[in-house]
């Protein structure tokens, strides 16, 4: 059987913020087809690790590859345009534009997009997100729970081959949070490859196939959930115990 | 129907050019200033309204493409159009520069920056005096040997004109939004695949290129320049235009500089006392109308015969949103 393509590699990724050491030599490999739960304490370096796989921050050390070709110290429109899409912990939409437009902004960054082909496919996703009725509006005018599903249709806009979701549920109506877990697993039935950190266990639980257990800047566990959620050392450092 | 507000503009503006022969020199002399000044502020108002980059050094780019020309045309004895012409050159090679050195500068430390830019500038100009004429004031040659000014008003518009069709085009293409988003979050705009970088040393290059041409053609109108015209105060001057006006706006920008360029002249008799007035005003469209007086007024003429349900362009709806906001 054919191993599945490694779309992005960590090796070694070291990351240091004054005195703090928020990754220290951590390796990870999103491979194609993947949906991996990235979980860990608060500081654990999680979001720092998510930043440096998508070229928001500069590894101190260690290489990031996507798809073959190393990428550490490019900026994150390099990556972006590589396939590589994120959204971020605290929602970070363009507020004072509207839906469409937010939605335009990615799809029109592609080499040989067009107006009228950007704007079918942003209405064709504002509709598989439920967000048609709301194409006017400003972004900051939307709730907490549609912010987080604009932020995902934009990065769905890049036609990205793989997803950073960072804390996506986090501050969600359960109902919407449900929404969201619908939508990741159908996007990830159709062959999209997702990397979600968050803190909601339960949901994480419920989509992963994969865990990836961070502590104190190292990563101390990658697995399947059965097997990290048994392991000694992740109990240890995850649940306190 | 659509576009009626490019019809009545058209025809507000084919008029001005008929009716601008009746004017008296004094307020033909006005009327050309303010069109400088439009140039200016719709050019800061793409870069600091669209772009979020809310530089203090336009004036300076319009005295570099002043003193350019000037003194390539008096050193090389160049025509007057082709020192403008390397007026705008240079600026646009200047704004690039500046743009790429503040790359990572945004709000207060952008501002601060582009001021001492400024500053230097200005200094500059006044300490070469050999070179400059400094204070003293540099004589330059002017751009039409005629004793009327109504060829330099049929310039000044068909600057202005020109300058607002490019930006225009410029704000309504993907560059534009490109720029809306980089205004909005930087950090969003890299992560949807737009090269933040080259966006930013670019609308830095174009602004700044056309206050060099405002710059240009003031010097070749006013007849003497001084490196006053690249001071703190008509940098103020030019945000107290753009702000009142709406900078997120390129006509609510232009219609500001009119506004205020056309009261000062008629308040000139409170002599100093008008300046605070402007002041005023300023605090109050901070307070109460951070999108400028003319915003609301222009959205409602921009939906003059507009049919509400034609929503193929986004700007409409965000106009109903900004109303809002």
């Amino acid at each position: 059987m054919n191993e599945p393509e490694i779309l992005v590699r960590g090796a070694g990724l070291t990351k240091r913020f004054g005195g703090i050491v928020a990754n220290d030599a951590v390796d990870i490999q999103v491979a194609r087809g993947d949906l991996i739960g990235l979980i860990g304490p608060n500081g654990s370096g999680k979001t720092t690790l998510i930043h440096t796989l998508t070229g928001h921050l500069i590894p101190d050390s260690g290489v990031v590859t996507v798809r073959g070709r190393q990428l550490s110290g490019q900026p994150a429109h390099i990556y972006a345009g590589m396939g590589v899409a994120r959204t971020f912990q605290l929602t970070q939409l363009f507020g004072r534009m509207s839906v469409l437009e937010n939605m335009l902004v990615p799809g029109l960054t592609r080499r040989y997009s067009s107006w009228p082909d950007a704007l079918h496919r942003a209405r064709g996703y504002l509709e598989f997100l439920n967000l048609s009725h709301v194409e006017h509006l400003h972004a900051k005018n939307l709730s907490g729970g549609q912010q987080k599903l604009l932020e995902l249709g934009r990065c769905l806009m890049l036609e990205p081959t793989v997803l950073f979701l960072d804390e996506p549920f986090a501050g969600v109506h359960p109902r919407l949070r449900d929404e969201l877990i619908k939508r990741i697993g159908e996007l990830h039935r159709s062959g999209r490859t997702f990397v979600v950190v968050d803190h909601d266990m339960e949901s994480i639980l419920r989509i992963s196939q994969r865990l990836a257990v961070m502590a104190r800047g190292r990563k101390i566990a990658d697995g399947v959930p059965a097997d990290v959620r048994a392991d000694q050392a992740v109990l240890a450092a995850y649940a306190g115990l | 129907m659509r576009g009626f507000h490019i019809y009545v503009l058209v025809a507000a503006a084919g008029l001005a050019l008929v009716y601008a022969g009746h004017l008296n020199p004094y307020w033909m002399h006005v009327a050309i200033i303010a069109m400088f000044y439009a140039i200016l502020a719709s050019s800061w108002s793409l870069l600091a309204g669209y772009a979020g980059l809310f530089s203090l050094g336009h004036m300076a780019f319009a005295s570099i493409g002043g003193y350019t020309s000037a003194l390539l045309v008096q050193w090389l004895a160049v025509p007057v159009p082709l020192g403008m012409a390397a007026g705008v050159a240079m600026s646009v090679t200047i704004g690039a520069f500046i743009g790429w050195v503040c790359l990572r500068m945004s709000g207060p430390y952008l501002a601060i920056f582009t001021l001492g830019f400024a500053e230097i500038i200005r200094i500059t100009f006044s300490t070469e005096d050999d070179v400059t004429a400094g204070m003293a004031g540099l004589h330059t040659e002017p751009l039409f040997n005629t004793a009327t000014r109504l060829p330099y008003f049929y310039t000044a518009f068909g600057l202005l004109a020109l300058s607002l069709l490019l930006m225009g085009v410029i704000v309504r293409s993907r560059f534009g939004l490109f720029l809306r988003a980089i205004r909005e979050d930087e950090q969003a705009a890299a992560a949807s695949g737009v090269a933040v970088a080259r966006f930013r040393i670019l609308v830095f290059a174009i602004a700044s290129g056309f206050a060099g041409l405002a710059g240009g053609f003031y010097a070749h109108y006013i007849g003497i320049l001084t490196p006053s015209i690249g001071g703190l105060d008509l940098m103020a001057l030019l945000v107290v235009m753009t702000v009142i006006g709406g900078m997120e706006r390129l006509p609510t920008a232009v219609g500001g500089a009119f506004i205020v360029e056309f009261l000062l002249e008629l308040l000139r008799e409170y002599g100093q006392w008008r300046f605070p007035v402007f002041g005023v005003i300023l605090l109050l469209t901070m307070r109460f109308a951070r999108n400028g007086l003319l915003t609301p007024i222009w959205v409602q003429f921009v939906r003059l015969g507009e049919r509400r349900l034609q929503a193929t362009i986004v700007a409409p709806s965000a106009d109903r949103e900004d109303q809002r906001a």
